[in-house]
């Protein structure tokens, strides 16, 4: 069933591709350029989802993992990872449909993404991982919508159930991004559109990948772990790195079509050495923290998880010190 | 040949985000009235965002002119 994270990469690619959907521009254009329309992409699709994902686990048909919380991994990693997004010029899903728009500095900071990730796991780094590993927490899942063990999410902390803190969070999400004003961006695939694609495709990503064994929804990083992993030690391919392959296609053939594919090349190598160094501070970042902008931000901050909450905050303020440093004149 | 007056061009092309908009900011903040700024990208995502960006700070995109796959001239007069 690994195969079908295929499907649903090829879609999320697509999505991506067509929607603009960057967020290592979403967190840096409302700081720098005061312009909100990634931004708000992100936080409707947030918002959605907090009801899709729990309806499908209602449903019964899927049951939702809410990452691990763990303050170091989630606030250190997360603020790392951060500050790499900028320097590489893309987020984890930035960076991996951007490769197959046919930008090579996303396809060597993809690349390297990956193997900071892969050092994180089990190289170099890992020794950072395993002391840290001594923090996490986890509680016992107080509804059937979540496994039995699970990292404490907002309706945990307060025993009530999972609907009552989605409906709120997904209320305030609504009106923010659709009572206020929405800078304006002339796009056929608009930001409310690319949002509610994500939001029923997220459920459908839960669902197939928790049929082949891997019990969350969108994500970036063990995506390329699997990558490697197949490539180097020829282990089977996961749900989730059917997913990386897919999302590469999708952007590929989404821009093809679009015509809007190229081979892209800076005119100052120095822009190389920057994405290797960026990449491998997002993957270590990532891998420590729990999950990128997509398994903490789009996968993770719809189930309400602590961790995620924590490690969203803190990528943000990552991208911001780094955008800041490197672009506020 | 030339469309138009052009003051100072800049040649963004395959820079990573957001480069192309962060140099025309700058390029546009030395500039005097009147004057023309020629934009060189080849991300349509620039091609969006930047004519938004510049008319936010007061300045008029004369054209956006089409010169290859994926690659566009943007046109900007300094207010």
């Amino acid at each position: 069933m690994a195969w079908t994270g295929l499907l649903v990469g090829v879609v999320f690619g697509i999505i991506l591709q067509r929607g603009r959907v960057c967020f290592n521009s979403a967190f840096r254009d409302i700081l720098l350029f005061k312009d909100n329309y990634l931004w708000k992409l992100g936080f409707l699709a947030v918002g959605l989802q907090a009801i899709t994902v729990l309806f499908v686990a209602q449903m019964g048909w899927i049951r939702i993992a809410p990452p691990t919380l763990n303050f170091f991994g989630n606030i250190v990693g997360a603020y790392v990872f951060g500050l790499g997004m900028v320097l590489a010029g893309g987020c984890a899903s930035g960076v991996t449909y951007r490769a197959g728009e046919g930008m090579t500095t996303a396809m060597f900071g993809a690349v390297f993404y990956g193997l900071g990730a892969l050092a994180m796991r089990g190289g170099v780094f890992s020794g950072i991982r395993t002391w840290a590993a001594g923090f996490n927490i986890t509680v016992a899942g107080n509804s059937p919508v979540y496994f039995d063990k699970v990292g404490p999410t907002l309706a945990t902390i307060f025993n009530i159930n999972p609907w009552i803190p989605a409906a709120i969070v997904a209320a305030l999400l609504l009106w923010y991004t659709l009572g206020t004003k929405t800078t304006d961006r002339p796009t056929k695939f608009n930001w409310k559109m690319a949002a509610i694609a994500l939001a029923i495709l997220s459920p459908i990503a839960w669902i197939t990948s928790e049929a082949a064994g891997r019990n969350y929804g969108f994500g970036i990083t063990g995506g390329w772990i699997s990558i490697f992993d197949t490539f180097i030690s020829n282990q089977p391919l996961r749900w989730d790195g059917y997913e990386i392959i897919g999302i590469i296609l999708g952007a590929l053939i989404a821009s093809l079509l679009a015509k809007e594919f190229k081979l892209r090349m800076p005119k100052n190598p120095k822009t190389y050495l920057q994405v290797m160094v960026g990449g491998i501070m997002m993957g270590a970042g990532a891998n420590l923290a729990g999950g990128c902008n997509i398994g903490h931000f789009l996968a993770g901050l719809p189930t309400l998880a602590i961790s995620s909450i924590v490690a969203s905050i803190f990528l943000i303020l990552g991208n911001w010190t780094m955008a800041y440093i490197l672009y506020r004149k | 040949m030339a469309k138009y007056a052009v003051t100072k061009s800049i040649d963004v092309r395959g820079e990573v985000c957001p480069v192309p908009d962060v140099e025309t900011k700058r390029a546009l903040k030395k500039m005097k009235a009147g004057e023309i700024l020629e934009v060189w990208i080849d991300y349509a995502m620039s091609k969006e965002r930047i004519p938004e960006a510049v008319k936010n700070l007061g300045h008029e995109i004369l054209e956006i002119e089409e010169t290859g796959t994926s690659e566009w001239k943007i046109y900007i007069k300094v207010k």
